[in-house]
């Protein structure tokens, strides 16, 4: 395959650089006149960058497990978006570091029935700060040998590099699967720490493989229109993409429906103090939002066949989904810190923009770093010639 | 149309989607293809519109979802009013996992029954097989003759170009 290598001309890589600028200068002030407000955004860019990454990972090693051959034609997309994971990290690590002494336990309460003295073990200082350095390296450790891998695998074709694929993936399924379920309870949930429920777990990995896959497709569109992935990506692939994404989607809302419909039905103090600030109250409207932006908007719009097959519908949604995704982060994040009243002013402008400029800036970056289709790929050509 | 067809039976499923495609570009009518297996990109080749069991399966799937949302609304907070809870008679989450049952249960069976209603497929009917190694390793194609101008020797040649393996004539 000769593909054209992506060449962006560097003064739309700079305009990108820009806009992470003024969006950082724009926090900066911020975390000087409001830090709570300025810390929430920054939690929220950075986690949203950080999952978009993993996301990458992700679906590189659950097409590893599977054996699948449908996606090999525009792996690099995926691979390019774990580049997102040391910065991100690094992000989500000063975030959770300046928070570092509210995470603790013991500010809510001294010891206490039940399960407190689990909580205050859980959240002491150091252990959650280790936990979350030891989650950030894990996940760029295994991405890093995954799309090292499938890049060795371009000078040495052939099947030897498989077995090899399919251990380190399936080794990534499973720190991922307990990875993102504790950094999701220990960045998010524990901003609440007498609130609990046990599914935020997979309304965590809901919201990362919708998010991921809408970025994928867009990545993978900008790029067939560019050069490197035109005639490689092809309708079937958008398709096929098209299809998970709407079945995750109808996931996310599964997630979130069975998180609200127990908690609403029992009717526990302890568990519906999560809802009532957000249903009851100014966060409502945003709330219906982001089902509207997370489900019905892609169910509806992904329903018919064509659609799927259709750049511009195709584009629309996943810009949609992209908004939702930070609207469902920041009515996760948001209550608890800044308070009860939705603010978007300026910072939240700037923590939209950041991860805008940074995750596009550091995909091409990536993206270039590598040849644009994996040539050495024994299921390559199975892939280009692949009907949904 | 007329009540004979010839059909064409090839050993390779490449060669039936190029004589398929080209069959259909020189205007002869294509009455049905057999083949051992789902064949990529046939339904494409034989120029069949989109399938229409897409919308029975949505009207089904809504009939469902919506159906069932007004019934729960009726018994539980209209006919017989139950206090469950402590909850208002008319809450919506709690109607919502059995209406989603209902859509999915009725855009499954609609689609299904639909599709057998189409396809005349019921309890014992008796099958006819149009040619019995479409079922193990031959891939048919089945033309219209149209009228008295398609000339069936022409039409043999034309298929050899696709490595045609047999050809028959047959009343419908």
């Amino acid at each position: 395959m000769n593909s054209p290598q992506l060449a962006v001309a560097p003064a739309f890589l700079r305009k990108l650089m820009a806009v992470v600028v003024v969006g950082a200068v724009i926090l900066g002030v911020t975390a000087v006149v409001s830090p709570d407000r300025a810390w929430a955004n920054l939690l929220l860019l950075s986690y949203y960058l950080i999952t978009l990454g993993l996301g990458g990972a992700l679906f590189i090693a659950l097409t590893n497990v599977c054996g699948a051959s449908w996606s090999v034609a525009f792996r690099r997309v995926p691979e390019a978006l774990t580049g997102l994971l040391p910065v991100a990290g690094v992000l989500v690590l000063v975030a959770v570091a300046l928070r570092l002494p509210q995470y603790a336990w013991h500010h809510h309460g001294h010891g206490g029935p039940g399960t407190f003295w689990f909580k205050e073990l859980w959240l002491s200082s150091k252990f959650f700060a280790v936990r979350a350095v030891a989650f950030v390296l894990l996940w760029i450790v295994l991405a890093r040998i995954l799309v090292w891998n499938s890049r060795r695998q371009d000078t040495r074709a052939g099947v030897s590099n498989v077995p090899i694929n399919t251990g380190v993936s399936v080794l990534f399924l499973g720190v991922f699967a307990i990875t993102i379920s504790l950094a999701g309870v220990d960045w998010i949930m524990a901003l609440e720490p007498l609130w609990f429920s046990t599914m935020w777990g997979v309304y965590q990995f809901s919201g990362l493989i919708m998010a991921t896959l809408a970025a994928m497709i867009i990545a993978c569109i900008c790029l067939r229109r560019m050069g490197p992935l035109e005639g490689i990506f092809t309708d079937e692939h958008l398709h096929d993409l098209g299809k998970l994404l709407m079945g995750f989607s109808c996931f996310w809302m599964y997630i979130w429906f069975s998180q609200y419909m127990l908690i609403w039905y029992s009717n526990i103090p302890e568990e519906t103090s999560y809802f009532i600030p957000r249903l009851h109250g100014p966060w409502a409207p945003v709330v219906v939002g982001s089902l509207v932006l997370n489900w019905i908007i892609p169910f509806f719009a992904l329903l018919p066949r064509p659609s799927k097959r259709s750049e511009s519908i195709m584009l629309r949604v996943c810009v949609v989904v992209l908004i939702g995704r930070w609207v469902d982060l920041s009515v996760m994040i948001f209550p608890p810190v800044i308070g009860t009243t939705p603010l978007f002013g300026l910072p939240e402008l700037a923590s939209v923009a950041i991860p805008c400029g940074l995750a596009s800036w550091l995909f091409f970056r990536s993206f270039s770093a590598a040849p644009p289709v994996p040539a050495g790929d024994p299921d390559l050509v199975a892939s280009l010639h692949y009907h949904a | 149309m007329s009540d004979r067809v010839l059909l064409a039976s090839f050993d390779h499923e490449d060669d039936l989607l190029a004589a398929t495609e080209a069959v259909r570009q020189k205007g002869w009518r294509i009455l049905d293809a057999f083949t051992p297996y789902a064949v990529h990109g046939l339904d494409h080749a034989m120029g069949l519109k989109p399938s229409r069991l897409t919308w029975v399966c949505f009207i089904c799937g809504m009939t469902g979802a919506l159906g069932m949302l007004w019934f729960e609304h009726w018994t539980a907070s209209i006919t017989w009013p139950i206090d469950v809870g402590g909850k208002p008679w008319n809450s919506l989450p709690s109607d919502v996992p059995v209406a989603f049952e209902a859509a999915v249960l009725l855009a499954g069976f609609g689609s299904v029954f639909a599709l057998f209603g189409v396809s005349r497929l019921w309890p014992g009917k008796k099958p006819k097989v149009v040619y019995p190694r479409a079922t193990d390793d031959r891939f048919v194609l089945v033309i219209d003759e149209a009228d008295a101008a398609f000339d069936v020797p022409s039409a043999e040649r034309f298929l050899q170009e696709f490595n045609v393996v047999e050809t028959m004539e047959r009343t419908q």
